[in-house]
């Protein structure tokens, strides 16, 4: 999709040599805190702002050429920006206009985002929520290939981020290649399959979200019916050459969550009964940050030489 | 550029929009235009102010139906110069340009296609605003005992078709002005600011106290010079040449900003 894609303000380096693939036909992630160079990169797939150097390819297209491939494009960019004297419906047919889309999409997509009610409406009478959804409707208007969402859940409530996850999730069902961004990252982790990982304009990480947390540290957790037990499991533990340590009343183990069995047996058989056995997964949370922080460190390393 | 042309209209209008602009556009020549047939009187007169009334003579001239419109062409203009710029600049303020570029990339046709709009709109403000303007001034003029008959004239008709095209060209070229700056600058409230003080009081110094001979160069000078078909400071030639000039560069320069800008 992109290659060595670089955009400089002045001093800025906002986009840093960027590669990314996004594979057709999934939910994609695009994660990074807030300036990290990810609504930079969307305006650059979007032919909004032009690269400094590199090159990518939307749907087979070149950036260079936008109008090649933003008839099957939809985007929504940072917030939903409208025209808060006509309708939400108006809006909308602005944007069908303009790009000479089917008049008939403006009633299917309200639908889809469950805005036909108020469509009449003027957009200044909406909530931030509503708002939102009407920017999905407006990414949605062309029956896109690729939905590229900046940040689709600002300003969302609880019951607003589930809509918009099953909105997202109802895409992809459809075989719509969708690229989510958000600095929200358990969101990130609920709803995509794909991820792309910028941090200070460089990509630090992109793969299957699957792959990333099995290749994070799993462990195990245990606890013992008496306290005093504990101190046994660390050795078995250690004789078993794994690492561990007590941590209050519980010990934790680094290891693999088949091993979980395997202490559990040991641990019968030593005479110790095991009041809680539990396996601990790595967040993405975790994951970004292990990558960030030691992408952090090999920056100081750089700066440093 | 059709798209970007009707998708335009639907922004038009809107119902504050439309108050603003036919308000604006029909306020200045209807309040002209009785203020003219109202203070004329049957021989020349000093006003209280400056200069003379203006008499029942020159009124009844064929081209005294359109006499008031035809002074305050220049407002028109300065109406169309806000309407453009405010136009172009709230695409970019109000965060609605990235929106419309996604569906239509092809820049170019964008601004050409939305700019085509904004003529055909202040066409029709013209329009209206001269045919408020005639009515009135066919309603008032009997009362102050004007004679209307040479208004209907042949010339007198030529007359205001020629009222309106010099008006409507200095209020499509005013609102050219307009939208580079808007586009430019990128704020509606700063765009319409330099526009206006720039017009009115910086080239009245400049003529006034630096550059005599300015009124045959200077943009607001030859736009007033346009809308009135030729005044004391410009023929009407020189004034359409200068401005085909101004107005071709400042096309170039916006369509080529615009075009290579980001977003």
């Amino acid at each position: 999709m992109a290659s060595a894609l670089s955009k400089r303000y002045k001093e800025v380096l906002a986009v840093d040599g960027v590669d990314i693939d996004l594979p057709a036909g999934v939910v994609g992630g695009f994660v990074g805190p807030n300036g990290a160079g990810k609504t930079t990169t969307i305006q650059l797939l979007l032919g909004l702002v032009r690269p400094t150097s590199g090159v990518a390819k939307v749907l087979g297209e070149s950036i260079a050429h936008p109008e090649r491939y933003l008839r099957r494009v939809g985007a929504l960019i940072e917030s939903p920006s409208f025209y808060p004297a006509l309708s939400g419906r108006r809006n909308l047919e602005v944007l069908t206009r303009l790009g000479r889309l089917d008049k008939s999409r403006i009633d299917t997509v309200l639908a889809q985002v469950e805005l036909s009610a108020r469509a009449n409406d003027r957009v200044k009478t909406y909530s931030l929520g509503m708002k939102q959804r009407l920017g999905v409707a407006a990414a949605l208007l062309p029956d896109p290939e690729l939905v590229i969402l900046d940040e689709p859940t600002n300003g969302l409530d609880p019951a607003g981020i589930r809509e918009m996850r099953s909105v997202m999730r109802g895409l992809a069902d459809r075989g719509i290649t969708v690229l989510v961004s958000s600095h929200l990252l358990r969101e990130i982790e609920a709803i995509c399959d794909h991820l792309m990982m910028i941090d200070h304009g460089r990509v630090v990480f992109q793969g299957p979200i699957s792959g990333l947390l099995e290749a994070q540290h799993t462990g195990i957790v245990a606890r013992a019916e008496h306290a005093a037990d504990l101190a046994k499991l660390l050795a078995l533990c250690a004789a078993a050459g794994k690492q561990a340590r007590i941590d209050g009343d519980v010990l934790r183990v680094s290891a693999q969550e088949g091993w979980a069995a395997e202490l559990n047996r040991q641990a019968f058989a030593a005479g110790i009964t095991l009041s809680g056995l539990e396996v601990t997964r790595a967040s993405l949370e975790d994951a970004f940050f292990a990558i960030t922080d030691q992408d952090d460190t090999e920056r100081a390393a750089e700066a440093l030489a | 550029m059709w798209g970007a042309f009707s998708s335009e209209w639907i922004k038009l209008q809107r119902r504050s929009l439309l108050l603003w602009g036919f308000g604006a556009g029909l306020l200045f020549p209807v309040l002209a235009t009785i203020f003219t047939i109202e203070r004329a009187t049957r021989t020349p007169q000093l006003f209280s102010g400056h200069g003379i009334h203006i008499t029942y003579a020159v009124l009844e001239q064929p081209n005294g139906l359109v006499h008031g419109v035809v002074d305050v062409s220049s407002l028109i203009g300065i109406v169309s110069l806000c309407l453009f710029a405010a136009a172009f600049a709230t695409e970019y303020s109000q965060g609605t340009l990235r929106n419309l570029l996604v569906r239509e990339p092809r820049r170019i046709q964008f601004l050409i296609g939305k700019f085509l709009a904004l003529v055909l709109f202040i066409l029709i403000v013209v329009i209206v605003a001269v045919g408020v303007s005639v009515a009135l001034a066919f309603i008032l003029a009997p009362g102050k005992g004007i004679s209307t008959s040479a208004w209907s004239s042949s010339t007198g008709i030529t007359d205001m078709f020629q009222a309106v095209f010099h008006a409507f060209l200095a209020a499509v070229i005013y609102g050219l002005f307009g939208a580079a700056l808007g586009v430019l600058l990128r704020s509606p409230g700063l765009s319409i600011g330099i526009a206006i003080a720039w017009v009115i009081p910086i080239e009245a110094i400049i003529v006034g106290a630096i550059w005599s001979s300015g009124s045959n160069w200077l943009p607001g000078r030859l736009l007033a010079a346009l809308a009135h078909g030729g005044n004391g400071d410009s023929t009407y030639y020189h004034a359409l040449l200068m401005l085909a000039i101004y107005a071709g560069a400042t096309a170039v320069a916006i369509l080529a900003l615009f075009r290579r800008r980001d977003a």
